[in-house]
């Protein structure tokens, strides 16, 4: 029933954007996507610097951002130009669309997920391994003053307080990431609470999306909880540093996201660009980070014309390099040079009913 | 031509009905249709497993002495499929139902019994009554923003702290205090962390939300109790209190039937109850555990539901929530309207 109401709502609300949209703009060429949520405000900014940029004259691209899943549905379903999707395609999901052969997916950009805290009157960042977290997030430590946490803390005094776990009560990447990073940390971890986009927790507390996590993180003293990193920038969260596979602490920047990627290139192949990126090698590497993915179908006879499939891989092609800045600027770490590279070559292969589309 | 607006007056009236009869057709084919493939899965396990999990598990195979077991030099491991219970979302439906009726019942029937012995003396009635029903036309989100940021961290500061210290010196009452964690194979037994947002505060709320119309209902129905009925307990000499004690009594039926049109309204309400109740689908038997309630549990996952048999599961908890919100419903309206004629439950 509720889902029913908000669907009528929503179909309203997207109809009078369109006529409204249409009438201001009377652009001649139209494409959409639909898909993850974490990058749509970079997307949304996209779409509106492109109409700048070579090849966007006259385009105009809206993005709805109606979660991951979703945006792999409509791209299955050909009711979009392309999905985009927080976490890379699932082997069902990649045999729907016709098989790693007929798609084309490619990294966008990347961000990392932080273990976000409430502790008053302690200054400075808390530092974690990936095994404390899982040991948190398990509810086998249960306190601030833990010899596990102490010991990664010397000389700070950390309080006799309760740990309060916060996690997405929603199926979400960011969870994705969290616990496939956690995984890699900790056998019991993976064979007790294991990796999803929605798990069993033992213990702690849900919170729906980013900003239920972080209410619950800053309302709760002792709580400690996962988010996105540019969410917590936004709303200034302190969040800690995460011990990396060589061993050093890092904080998630702009810098050691797009490192971690960097660290990653070795593992892109073909036209289907996913890889993992968290608990990646190199001393700069954030370890808690993932691409998010834009997905198209090699042949794009989805689209209507060759105008249209020449467009979309004008947009693709621009926001993979000059809108790189755009992403830096908004907090999403951009693709690294070698990254850039590999994407440049798998856009280049995209055809319209067989035509090489560049 | 006046034959033939009636004409077009009957065809539209039962156009209107059957429309109205059809969408809860549908709504229910819809509903069973797809919570089918869950319902073959799980059969009746649904309604007493307590596992919620929507991911798969792999982990390695142990023996019965504990070791790892080996294969061709590698660990052998064992998928565990996602597994989907509702018994954790009926037992937060259940017990944030029976906080929210333990602090709503007493006001609602109090206010009840003042609007319709006291007030209508000092002239008060009306507006008493409006600001009572006012409380209905809130938003639930409202009511949600409002119990995250002002409710809660109030019963985590100045409520929580007190009641554990109280509930924990009572012997025999430890398990109220404290949570056991079956993690990994291990179990441990700590205190729960007081953070304001969990069953106590989920029913706080509800216990708000469903006070209208339980008063609503009642104000009416004790509005019927015949005066010569009042009259009389006076008349034999009883007391203000035990002419009210009466009246209670002579609509005692009509009264249940409007506590239980408040419980199904407090199964039913969902955006308060998300941000307030914790979201954690588990059962700690204690009023500082974060739980999930049926109708939060729709509304933190069914957007970005995992994979078809978690969507599925999740109609199957609708389904029951719908059945259960039925059984509510025609029972209220048998006892409401069965004893006293015309109410709100009625209109």
């Amino acid at each position: 029933m509720i889902g029913m109401r908000h669907a009528g709502g929503m179909l309203g609300v997207v109809a009078g954007v369109a006529v409204m949209a249409a009438a201001a703009v009377g652009a001649e060429i139209r494409l959409t996507g639909a898909g993850a949520t974490f990058p749509a405000p970079l997307y949304k900014k996209w779409v509106v610097e492109f109409e700048k940029a070579p090849g966007g004259k006259d385009v105009q691209i809206d993005y709805n951002s109606i979660g991951s899943g979703g945006g792999v549905k409509a791209i299955t379903d050909k009711t979009v130009a392309f999905g985009a999707s927080d976490a890379p395609l699932s082997k069902k999901e990649l045999a729907a669309l016709g098989g790693a052969e007929k798609v084309v997916l490619v990294p966008s950009c990347a961000g990392g997920v932080v273990p976000a805290y409430n502790l008053p009157g302690v200054k400075g960042e808390i530092k974690f391994t990936g095994d404390v977290l899982a040991r948190v997030f398990m509810g086998k430590i249960g306190k601030w003053n833990d010899k596990a946490i102490a010991d990664l803390n010397p000389g700070r005094m950390l309080p006799d307080m309760a740990i309060t776990p916060a996690y997405r009560s929603d199926g979400s990447g960011t969870t994705f990431v969290w616990t496939n990073y956690l995984a890699t940390q900790s056998e019991e971890f993976k064979g007790s609470v294991g990796m999803g986009k929605q798990v069993q927790w033992p213990t702690g507390q849900g919170g729906k999306g980013n900003e239920g996590v972080a209410a619950i993180v800053q309302q709760t003293p002792g709580a400690l909880g996962y988010v996105e990193a540019n969410f917590a920038n936004a709303n200034k969260i302190s969040y800690g540093s995460v011990k990396n596979q060589a061993g050093k602490f890092v904080k998630a920047t702009v810098e050691s996201i797009s490192a971690a990627g960097a660290g990653a290139v070795g593992h892109l192949k073909g036209t289907v660009l996913s890889t993992d990126i968290w608990n990646q090698p190199g001393d700069a590497s954030y370890p808690i980070a993932a691409f998010t993915y834009l997905i198209v179908y090699k042949d794009l006879n989805n689209l209507k014309s060759a105008e249209e499939a020449k467009a979309l891989v004008a947009f693709m092609d621009w926001a993979t390099t000059g809108g790189q800045s755009t992403a830096r600027e908004m907090d999403y770490a951009p693709l690294a040079p070698d990254v850039q590279k590999k994407v440049a070559e798998a856009l280049a292969t995209l055809t319209y009913q067989g035509k090489p589309v560049k | 031509m006046k034959r033939f607006g009636d004409l077009i007056l009957a065809v539209l009236t039962r156009g209107a009905a059957a429309c109205v009869v059809l969408m809860l057709a549908v709504l229910l084919g819809v509903l069973l249709l797809n919570a089918a493939p869950s319902v073959r899965q799980f059969g009746a396990k649904f309604l007493v497993s307590s596992q919620w999990r929507p991911n798969e598990v792999e982990r390695p195979v142990r023996d019965a002495a504990g070791k790892l077991v080996f294969a061709d030099g590698e660990v052998v491991t064992e998928t565990i499929p996602p597994a989907f219970g509702a018994l954790p979302v009926m037992y937060g439906t259940a017990m944030t139902s029976i906080i929210a009726l333990l602090f709503a019942v007493p006001l609602s029937l109090g206010s009840a019994l003042f609007i319709v012995r006291v007030a209508p003396g000092l002239r008060i009635a009306g507006p008493v009554s409006f600001l009572v029903e006012f409380l209905a036309s809130i938003p639930s989100i409202a009511y949600g923003i409002w119990g995250l940021f002002v409710l809660a961290p109030f019963l985590r500061e100045y409520v929580e702290p007190w009641m554990a210290r109280v509930l924990g010196a009572i012997p025999g009452l430890g398990w109220s205090v404290s949570e056991r964690i079956v993690s990994g194979g291990e179990v441990i037994v700590k205190p729960i962390p007081l953070t304001g947002r969990d069953l106590l505060c989920g029913g706080l709320i509800l216990g708000i939300m469903i006070l209208p119309i339980i008063t609503a209902v009642s104000r009416d129905v004790l509005r019927t109790v015949p005066r010569g009925q009042i009259e009389g307990t006076v008349a034999l000499g009883a007391t203000w209190w035990q002419s009210c004690v009466g009246m209670l009594k002579y609509s005692r039926s009509g009264l249940f039937g409007a506590v239980m049109l408040g419980l199904a309204r407090a199964a039913g309400e969902t955006m308060a109850v998300v941000m307030v109740i914790g979201n954690n689908n588990q059962i700690v038997p204690s009023p500082f555990a974060p739980a999930q309630t049926m109708s939060s549990l729709l509304a933190n996952e069914f957007a970005e539901a995992s994979t078809g048999l978690h969507s599925s599961a999740l109609l199957q908890v609708a389904m029951v929530l719908l059945v259960m919100s039925l059984v509510f419903n025609v029972v209220a309206r048998k006892l409401v309207v069965g004893k006293g004629g015309r109410t709100a439950a009625s209109a």
